[in-house]
């Protein structure tokens, strides 16, 4: 068939904004830094049981012994429990705590900012009274409500969590789809026969993402240390081990043996940057109007 | 030929909610008001207009994507579009396509060239796997791109490559019209040839019916069968293409052509340019005279009292306004 001009040869490799957005977190040294101790930090939850299949709950020695000495690599605490022990065991319960916490923010959040985002009008109205509702909740105090009504379980925790964090997650899905919902490839596939679930979910969201998805992985962050929060004030399962609990429990003996609070106040605070340097190499990668600075 | 779009009497209201927030009264805000044309299989017609005249917004109408309020009747083939609902609309999108104005904007940014052009197959038609690849391979070639640059993405073409993979999508599903919405405005002067003509190519080969919607009369004069201009929402005149460039009858568009820029310095000095001071009047307060009235430079007293209708003002040639008489303009005076 006839062309009207020739066209340039072509291009041999497609690049998609995925394989772009990597290209550029992979230059990005702090968020390489952050995404390295963020896969050390897994894997020592993932594996450290396992190597060092000390029970965190056993008395091993004497209470208050200082780290390095008779063979406990950070000491014990104050029922002279193994820190080390208490510390790899606890990375599971915290890490999935905060992956949790976080996966019910981005539903809720999500669902509602989407809905508000698409529809507008009265659904917007409504929606967005009720995140409001939410957002003017102290956040802790409701949380220790909820978790001190139905039980300091682990699900518990994580839904008393995610149902205070969920609201920075619907603001900023509804103004993206705001955004997103007025460009003309959303009408393209209106006039291609998109039904609207399918424009909310397969046109417009993956196009809403990288702020969701820094904001999600930012949320994790933010989780853990909610989390932290409530077990220093005692309402945590004390069937399992988490840094919080283990900072809580110990926190009378702070001026005598520091080290048993400052090793897993450590341990999270280590945590916690390490998200936030992946969170925002994500922000950079992902948001096009940031790389140029 | 027959009539293959049939517009009549359309209206497209948004209502609007101006200071006093949640609780004020709604206002409605008429962005296209009662305007009708016909459209002949296989031509070309189009709409012009200042930004703001509700071309636009027409124009989407007929491919049911406003979300305004819409009054009167769009007839493709003898029936009405806007009454459709769901399963009735997707026969209807097959036959109504649009190409749209901005093309950094139109395409998925997240999707392949091939899966944008294959998407109104996909969500319209049941066609088998093999058969769409065959289409989408087809389409590439008709609009001129590699088959081998179907895998790129977006943002791997250039403006005009781009416009190219936003034609082939309107045609994927063999339309009966295609809306151009301001196809090139957005494209470098030299790429918009390029584009007008292989959409006038594509138009012979497959027997398409444009409603080309563009501010650029040069644009529109190398394109079309005949020419509505809007103001105000408004169709102000509309008419045969040599009728309106050679004779325009109703100010506005008399002023409107006169603007257009003439490379030949003969012509330049025949012309001369009819200015139109002021503003267009405020859409959510319109006068109830002639809405042109206020910047027209031979308005008199009926103007502003009486809105003009679109009458007939010589062999296909309508023109809404009170001074036009018999194929002749009231600017024939001042003009020369």
């Amino acid at each position: 068939m006839m062309t009207d001009q020739t066209i340039d040869p072509p291009v041999a490799k497609a690049r998609s904004p995925l394989s772009e957005a990597w290209e550029m977190f992979r230059h990005n040294h702090s968020a390489m830094v952050g995404l390295g101790l963020l896969v050390l930090i897994v894997l020592a939850a993932i594996f450290g049981p396992l190597l060092y299949p000390t029970d965190p709950f056993d008395m091993v020695w004497a209470p208050f012994s200082p780290p390095g000495e008779e063979g406990f690599l950070l000491g014990t605490d104050y029922l002279g429990r193994d820190l080390l022990s208490q510390i790899l065991y606890g990375a599971r319960v915290t890490l999935i705590i905060g992956l949790s916490a976080a996966i019910v923010t981005v539903v809720i959040g999500v669902t509602v900012g989407a809905l508000a985002g698409f529809y507008g009008g009265i659904v917007e109205e409504a929606l967005m009274r009720f995140t409001e509702f939410f957002q003017v909740l102290p956040t802790l105090l409701f949380s220790m409500v909820i978790v001190a009504l139905f039980g300091a379980s682990l699900p518990m925790i994580t839904f008393a969590i995610g149902i205070v964090s969920w609201t920075a997650v619907a603001r900023i899905t509804r103004s993206e789809f705001q955004r997103v919902r007025e460009l003309e490839y959303v009408m393209a596939s209106r006039a291609s026969g998109a039904s609207n679930s399918k424009l909310m979910f397969e046109v417009i969201l993956p196009n809403a993402l990288p702020p969701i998805i820094v904001q999600s992985a930012l949320m994790v962050g933010s989780a853990i240390l909610f989390e932290a929060g409530l077990s220093f004030l005692g309402l945590t399962d004390p069937n399992v081990v988490s840094w919080g609990q283990i900072i809580g429990s110990n926190r009378q003996y702070i001026l005598e043996s520091s080290f048993t609070v400052t090793i897993p106040g450590l341990a999270i605070f280590i945590t916690v940057l390490a998200i936030s340097l992946v969170g925002d190499g994500l922000n950079d990668a992902l948001n096009p109007k940031l790389r140029k600075r | 030929m027959s009539d293959l779009l049939d517009v009549q009497n359309l209206s497209v209201r948004f209502g609007v909610r101006r200071k006093g927030g949640f609780f004020a009264k709604p206002t409605y805000l008429t962005a296209v008001d009662d305007i009708s044309f016909t459209v002949r299989k296989g031509e070309t017609l189009a709409i012009v207009g200042e930004s703001g005249s509700g071309k636009t917004t027409a124009a989407l109408a007929i491919a049911r994507l406003v979300s305004g309020l819409t009054s009167g009747k769009i007839l493709l083939e003898g029936r009405d579009l806007l009454p459709l609902d769901r399963e009735d609309l997707k026969d209807m999108r097959q036959k109504v396509q649009v190409i749209f104005q901005d093309p950094y904007s139109s395409l998925n940014p997240r999707k392949r060239a091939e899966d944008i052009v294959r998407e109104p197959l996909d969500s319209l038609t049941d066609k088998s796997i093999s058969e769409k690849r065959e289409i989408v391979d087809g389409l590439f070639k008709a609009v001129g791109l590699h088959p081998e640059q179907k895998r790129l993405f977006p943002h791997q073409f250039s403006g005009g490559q781009r416009q190219r993979i936003g034609i082939a999508r309107a045609l994927s599903t063999q339309p009966e019209v295609i809306i151009c919405d301001e196809p090139v405005s957005a494209l470098d002067v030299a790429v918009q040839a390029q584009i007008l003509n292989l959409l006038r190519r594509l138009q012979t080969e497959f027997g398409l019916t444009y409603v080309f919607i563009s501010h650029d009369l040069g644009v529109v004069q190398h394109m079309c069968d005949s020419v509505a201009v809007m103001y105000m929402g408004k169709i102000v005149e509309h008419a045969d293409r040599l009728s309106l460039f050679n004779n325009p009858l109703h100010p506005y568009t008399a002023a409107l052509l006169s603007a257009v820029p003439s490379v030949d310095p003969m012509l330049r000095e025949q012309s001369r340019r009819i200015l139109i001071p002021g503003d267009p009047p405020d859409p959510l307060d319109l006068p109830k005279g002639c809405r042109f009235a206020s910047r027209c430079p031979v308005a008199e007293a009926r103007c502003r009292d009486v809105a003009p209708r679109l009458k007939l003002a010589g062999s296909n040639h309508r023109a809404a306004c009170h001074l036009v008489e018999d194929e002749t303009s009231p600017l024939a005076g001042i003009r020369s």
